[in-house]
């Protein structure tokens, strides 16, 4: 019996470092914006999008070499780089630009706080109470 | 043709100076901090038959584009068909185009996150294939016969898109033309009205489903008398990281007859890496208007070194086995 609850409390153990270890992301925004359903926000960062009511929507991207857009990008857009590259390249023939890019997260952060309209995704520990979270996701 | 290599060089030059900035390769450059962008294409192209061997300039385009407030403009000007030297039974045949055509131009107006109007000349918002028709945004040298009988591929007139992304994607489009072409040698058909409207419908699986269907007046040209030609045409897409299918299939008759019994087209690629897509496409159309019948396959593949660069090659295997063809393209978008 007591090696039972020994094996059971390491599995226990192991599941909640597993856990802990999972990052979170969370799509911001200032909290003059509304809520977006996810299409919605698919479509603003896919510049399908410019406006959502009459604000104009400015998405922001971080580095592409950054782990977050990387799973923004898989987990949110569901699409892979080159499939990616492939729609930034049809839209420049449709006159349509992809997102800025900024350099981190605190960058994107402050710009969001300041700016109607821009959304951006950042790790859930970096967020504070003057942001609004549209969705969250994790790895 | 100096003035047209000179421009060319230019812009390359420009191109290089930027490229110490911001510059990439498909991604156009911005004019100063003007809310302007310009690029372009180029795209040359090899066919071979029994008969005959073509060697071609395709396409040398500029674009321009951007946004201020609700409004956006496009423009696009092209040299289509350069150079063109053709060698038929030992005899060669060499055409020269350089007058500068319209492709594309016009202003949108944004109302909303729903509303766009549209104003100027345009690609017929009809199918999938036709909103995206350039060398370097396909996957094969040709584009089917169904994306040039069917309808204009081009219209000047107003278009109205209603839009909707809240939970399933939707959009509506309603096209509307009333006045001549503005430039009517850069389309298949010399129209003086069209209308017509469209309905897209996308799954959360990027499927995407569309319906169109319009009518518009065909002036006289090339011996076809003036008419007004009645068209329908479905299409649907399906895209993933690795593989696109795309099918269309159309109809068009006049008040008294079908002018095109049908005319379809079924594609699918893969994209086996990153650079390397293989692509199949069948079709087949019936159009009576010029006495034209044929059944199609093509296989072909495409490397793409970096994705703004296409190199080419197909194979196609007609029903009349005399137009069996090998085809093969470069095309940069810049």
């Amino acid at each position: 019996m007591k090696k039972t609850l020994v094996k059971i409390s390491i599995i226990f153990v192991c599941f909640s470092i597993n856990l802990s270890a999972q990052e979170r992301y969370a799509i911001i925004s200032n909290k003059n914006l509304g809520h977006l359903s996810l299409s919605q926000i698919k479509a603003v960062f896919l510049k399908k999008v410019s406006y959502i009511g009459d604000t104009k929507m400015i998405p922001l991207n971080l580095n592409s070499r950054s782990k977050i857009r990387k799973s923004f990008e898989k987990n949110v857009l569901k699409m892979n780089l080159s499939r990616l590259k492939s729609y930034w390249i049809r839209q420049h023939y449709l006159g349509h630009r992809p997102p800025i890019t900024m350099k981190s997260e605190e960058s994107v952060k402050s710009f969001v706080k300041k700016i109607d309209g821009a959304i951006a995704y950042i790790n859930v520990k970096n967020i504070d109470s003057e942001v609004h979270i549209l969705y969250e996701w994790s790895d | 043709m100096n003035k047209i290599i000179t421009l060319l060089l230019g812009l390359l030059i420009y191109l290089h100076a930027e490229e110490e900035n911001t510059y990439k390769l498909g991604n156009g450059v911005q004019i100063a901090s003007l809310p302007m962008y310009i690029g372009g294409y180029i795209s040359m192209d090899y066919y071979h038959t029994d008969d005959e061997n073509r060697y071609r300039i395709d396409d040398i385009a500029f674009l321009s584009y951007g946004n201020h407030n609700k409004f956006s403009y496009m423009l696009e000007v092209e040299f289509q068909e350069l150079y063109t030297i053709t060698e038929t039974d030992g005899h060669t045949v060499t055409q020269n185009n350089n007058r500068l055509e319209i492709e594309r131009l016009y202003i949108d107006y944004n109302a909303n996150a729903n509303y766009l109007l549209r104003v100027g000349k345009y690609n017929s918002p009809i199918g999938f294939w036709n909103m995206l028709p350039i060398n370097i945004l396909r996957e094969t040298t040709s584009s089917p016969q169904s994306t040039y009988v069917i309808f204009p591929t081009f219209t000047t007139g107003i278009l109205t898109s209603f839009s909707s992304f809240k939970h399933e994607e939707y959009e509506i489009d309603i096209l509307l033309q009333h006045n001549q072409d503005l430039d009517s040698n850069y389309n298949n058909y010399v129209v003086d009205e069209h209308y017509g409207f469209g309905i897209t419908y996308t799954t959360k699986n990027d499927l995407h489903l569309k319906v169109n269907a319009g009518v518009f007046n065909n002036i006289p040209h090339n011996g076809l008398a003036s008419q007004n030609l009645y068209y329908a045409l479905l299409s649907a897409k399906y895209e993933n990281n690795n593989f696109e299918f795309i099918g269309e299939i159309g109809s068009q008759r006049s008040k008294h007859e079908a002018t095109t019994n049908y005319a379809w087209y079924t594609q699918g690629l893969y994209r086996f890496q990153e650079k390397h897509i293989t692509v199949l496409r069948v079709e087949s159309y019936d159009d009576k208007m010029n006495n034209n019948f044929e059944n199609i396959a093509i296989i072909g593949y495409t490397y793409r070194p970096t994705y703004p660069i296409a190199v080419k090659v197909e194979y196609q295997f007609h029903s009349n086995w005399s137009k069996n063809k090998f085809l093969s393209s470069l095309s940069v978008l810049f």
